[in-house]
């Protein structure tokens, strides 16, 4: 009998603060400065275009999985393509999700030394966090998920506290010229970047964690809009605060945000406090991209247990974060893929099957792996 | 024999993956509003039990489906367990095996009261080893000068004056004329006994235990059963007031040794014919009474199925105390949270009962045990209920205050003042250099020597007897924390951040939990020591992770959070009584209402509505 790992219910709340979280981590990241760097003033709307292309696309995947109604997007890989290719397609997002939960793994590392730990060793850094990883993923999706949720508060309360603390620095006359470098440039920035949203098809993977396709639909349109705005809002203040030429000099546009704070001789240089919200959504975001790919590998190999994975997965985590020689290689290449380029992985893949289940005529009700999962969930053995 | 392992091997094992063999996650079905038990696939089932524990729960979905409750759980657990289809392969018995089973025979053939004077005495004497023993005390008389007799009791367990007035002096007393003839066993002793509560038994190991209980057991020749009469009276505490949680506004009352006064303390307070109690014997050679109370018409029967599985599969040799059982019972029992509640007043075991939770209370032992419990729990106190809302509200909110500064404060320090100088006010900073200008050490090690030192006198504190030792702690501390700073081992302010944390820690009003506390403030302190706020931030991450994955009873301990279950009015902020009109949505009791909507209802009527004296009013 194949056995698939077995991964917890959660409700709507914990599902939306995961996706939100993995969503919004970027803004804490490089994000602002590059997307800052090519659109200049208009960076704070374009990511609006981003999110509505994203939202676009969510609605195709949608409509993916409505014809295969009961079905996470791998067992519709395997449905519609055959068992063959559905494993290979599987395999490309479990490769993307181990790349991206080290690239994010690196990114953040890079910061961290930038900004707090100059002397320390990145290893010793990477090595910490890949420690609590491990711990993370050892717990499973559901275990990231309730995390999410207690952090979620502390996130978005952190991220609410720099904006409105930093309102005396904010001038919204460098918001000009409104139209940046060119409406046409930023269009077509804007919908190359809905990448920057793509993380949000992990919802059609894990969409038989989140009870089906109502909760999939409801949480990735608010997680889609709610990230949509908040990135809006986050640009816009950092492009209020800095101008756009000082802004895209900035390796992290909101830890900058953070260390202009000041109100008095004793309320100021606070932005080591905002580490902890850094660190808590890198923690949740990394986390869940490496569950992501061990998941992926084990449902390719129909492995039941991810827990034997996890030292070999986080060792190729590890070269992957130690991968780029210096920050500029992690920002013009790596950063740039996942933000810009990725949704031919995480987009183009569903529709090309969605494309192809369309001439086929191909449909679906549970596949024999949901099948499988029930069964499995009621003789109560999994990891 | 064990084979040797070469080293190369035993370094492999330390990092290669070993599946653990977990406890079976028991897991609390979900109700939904029609009433309907959904199952829950919440748990993350761990290791080969997994499938027992699904068994379980299905089973346990049936059981509340179809109404059944008590003792019905038991059937249906056994049931359960026949689904499980495991194909047990039948094997020859081992001679040792068929000299046990003989043995058992044996024993219980041997195990009868017989209708001779002499062997029931003999039998009696051989199971209390006497002449050795000195405690069973054997009276040996004759009933009307006729018929022989003996009664027997555990010098100290029993109280004589019962036993002389109410047994021996009846049977003494008692003319020859009115017995019948011969060895007859038509004698109708239950009606010359004059205690309250006597019992006919013809099982030797039953009066035993009855005897050990205090009881007094008879035997006149001729019968075939043996007569044990209520004559505890061991020496034993009064109710006094709870040492730990001693209260202004509220009962003085806490529970005793005595199992029977602390359940009659509980019924003082519910006086209502549903609650329960269960006893349970455990520990093999001290057959320790346990007591389950519970209101069952309240209480969901998955839990009290799960609370009977737990304490009826205990097998131990001896029960001391409740912190024995605890560990016993506990879901997580490496969790350095608790994830059972402790309490010492009835009052407070009462509300827990009476929001359908189980109270289980270990004879011998001052303290209830209530289950199952989530976080917001360990950080209540009984006096929340006797004082108005928001004075509650506040103090509970300087409760989570002082449970984040003890845990914590020290960690934080050792980050900003190691790591992230930036953070400190200049002219603060400065005050803070030149304190630590004449200390040698690092601040780590200043930290680590002043909370050592901090524990070592709580320590003493405790073991110093009487007055002495809250005395001496605090003179201790006052002439130890001088010292360190004149002689410049420690800096001034380091004085108070440590004993801020020690206040804070006192503030909590859960013992367990305070010492949790205290085990998780130097995990911080090291996490602070070696990355700053990045490993406060890591170890938090660990925190929370190991707090949303514990459960209580099938209950997440986060259930206020993650997952978040409908929002109650007794978490943090205590709503007024009024407001509290559903028990907790994460217990999913029968029956969720606890009041009416309106429950001041002389707030809609008219005023001046003249109401007669309640027709037989009750003292």
């Amino acid at each position: 009998m194949v056995r698939i790992i077995k991964e917890g219910k959660f409700g709507f709340r914990e599902a939306f603060a995961l996706l939100t979280i993995m969503e919004i981590t970027k803004i804490f990241y490089t994000s602002p400065h590059v997307i800052i760097k090519e659109l200049g003033t208009a960076a704070w709307y374009a990511t609006l275009i981003s999110c509505l292309t994203s939202l676009l696309f969510f609605g195709l995947v949608y409509l993916l999985l409505k014809r295969f109604p009961g079905n996470d997007l791998y067992q519709v890989f395997e449905a519609a393509t055959g068992p063959k290719l559905g494993k290979i397609l599987i395999l490309i997002f479990g490769v993307y999700f181990l790349y991206y939960a080290g690239v994010n793994m690196g990114e953040f590392t890079i910061i961290l030394k930038v900004y707090s730990k100059r002397l320390t060793p990145t290893e010793i850094l990477t090595v910490a966090f890949l420690f609590v990883l491990i711990a993370q993923a050892y717990v499973g999706l559901e275990g990231i998920a309730r995390t999410a949720y207690v952090f979620f508060f502390f996130i978005m309360g952190g991220l609410l506290l720099i904006i409105l603390l930093a309102i005396p620095a904010y001038e919204l006359d460098y918001l000009k010229p409104w139209l940046g470098y060119g409406l046409d440039k930023t269009i077509l920035i804007g919908i190359l970047r809905s990448s920057a949203y793509d993380e949000i098809i992990v919802l059609a993977i894990i969409i038989n964690s989140i009870h089906g396709l109502k909760n999939f639909k409801k949480v990735g349109i608010t997680c889609l809009i709610f990230t949509g705005l908040t990135f809006s809002i986050c640009l816009a203040c950092i492009l209020a605060a800095f101008q756009y030429t000082v802004a895209s000099e900035h390796l992290s546009g909101m830890f900058q945000l953070s260390r202009i704070i000041y109100y008095s001789r004793f309320f100021q240089r606070v932005e080591a406090i905002f580490l902890f919200i850094w660190v808590f959504a890198s923690l949740i975001t990394v986390s869940l991209a490496f569950y992501m790919a061990l998941s992926s590998y084990c449902r390719a190999f129909k492995i039941n247990n991810h827990r034997p994975l996890l030292l070999p997965f986080a060792f190729l985590a590890f070269t992957v974060a130690s991968w780029p020689d210096n920050v500029a290689e992690v920002l013009e290449i790596h950063v740039k893929l996942i933000r810009q380029y990725s949704f031919l992985i995480l987009y183009f893949l569903p529709l090309l099957v969605l494309a192809w289940s369309l001439i086929t005529g191909k449909k679906g009700g549970k596949a024999s792996g949901e099948n499988q999962n029930a069964k499995l969930e009621n003789a109560g053995q999994g990891n | 024999m064990k084979k040797e392992q070469s080293i190369f091997a035993k370094a492999l094992n330390l990092i290669t993956y070993k599946k653990t063999s977990r406890p079976e996650t028991f897991v609390l079905p979900e109700t939904d509003e029609k009433g309907n038990m959904s199952q829950n696939s919440n748990s993350q089932d761990k290791g080969k039990g997994g499938q027992d524990s699904k068994t379980l729960t299905q089973n346990q979905d049936k059981q509340n489906l179809s109404g059944k409750a008590g003792n019905g759980a038991d059937e249906q657990r056994v049931t359960g367990v026949g689904l499980q289809k495991r194909r047990i392969p039948k094997k020859p018995l081992s001679p040792s095996q068929v000299k046990a089973a003989k043995a058992a025979a044996d024993s219980e053939k041997t195990d009868e009261v017989k209708s001779d004077y002499d062997s029931n005495l003999e039998a009696i004497k051989q199971t209390f080893h006497l002449p050795e023993n000195k405690d069973l005390i054997i009276r040996e008389f004759k009933i009307g000068k006729k018929r022989k007799a003996f009664l027997c009791y555990l010098d100290g367990m029993a109280d004589k004056n019962i036993i002389n007035e109410y047994v021996l002096s009846p049977l003494l007393n008692m003319p020859g004329s009115v017995l019948p003839e011969g060895k007859s066993s038509a004698l109708d002793l239950e009606n010359i006994i004059e205690t309250n509560d006597v019992k006919k038994l013809k099982s030797i190991n039953k009066v035993t235990a009855e005897i050990l209980k205090g009881n007094t057991a008879l035997y006149v020749d001729g019968l075939d059963y043996i007569l044990t009469c209520e004559s505890i009276g061991f020496e034993k505490r009064g109710v006094e007031t709870p040492k730990s949680e001693a209260i202004v506004k509220g009962p003085q009352e806490g529970f005793s040794e005595n199992l029977r006064t602390n359940i009659s303390l509980l019924r003082r307070i519910i006086r209502n014919k549903d609650l329960v109690t269960e006893f349970f014997e455990i520990g093999e050679q001290s057959s320790t009474t346990v007591a389950v109370v519970y209101l069952q018409n309240i209480l969901n029967p998955a839990i009290l199925n799960e609370v009977r599985r737990r304490l009826q599969s205990i097998k131990t040799d001896f029960l001391l105390s409740v912190g024995m059982l605890e560990e016993l019972i506990e879901d997580n029992p490496y969790s350095i949270v608790p994830t059972i509640l402790t309490t010492e007043r009835p009052d407070r075991a009462a509300a827990n009962i009476m929001e359908g939770r189980v109270a289980i209370i270990v004879d011998g032992s001052p303290i209830a045990l209530i289950v199952p419990v989530t976080i917001n729990a360990l950080m209540h106190s009984s006096e929340d209920a006797g004082l108005k809302w928001y004075y509650t509200t506040g103090l509970r909110f300087i409760r989570f205050v002082a449970f984040a500064t003890a845990v914590l404060l020290p960690g934080f320090y050792l980050a900003l003042t190691t790591f992230n100088h930036e953070m400190i006010p200049t002219d603060l900073l400065i005050a803070i250099a030149k304190a630590k200008e004449n200390v040698p050490f690092p601040t780590i090690v200043e930290v680590l020597l002043m909370e050592l030192g901090f524990e070592l006198i709580r320590e003493a504190g405790v073991r110093i007897p009487g007055i002495i030792g809250n005395t001496l702690g605090i003179i201790g501390a006052l002439i130890l924390g001088e010292a360190a700073v004149s002689a410049n081992i420690v800096s001034p302010v380091l004085i108070i951040i440590v004993a801020a944390t020690g206040l804070s820690n006192f503030a909590i009003p859960n013992y367990s939990l305070a010492f949790g506390v205290r085990v998780l403030r130097f995990y911080f302190i090291l996490a602070g020591a070696f990355l700053g706020f990045y490993g406060l931030a890591l170890a938090a991450v660990l925190l929370v992770l190991m707090l949303v994955n514990l459960k209580s009873f099938g209950i997440p301990f986060l259930s206020i959070v993650a997952p978040r279950s409908k929002k109650g009015k007794d978490i943090v902020i205590r709503w007024p009584l009024w407001l509290q009109e559903s028990r907790p949505d994460f217990l999913n009791p029968q029956d969720r209402q606890r009041q009416p909507e309106i429950t001041r209802q002389w707030a809609q009527e008219d005023p001046n509505k003249q109401v007669p004296a309640p027709s037989d009013s009750k003292e």
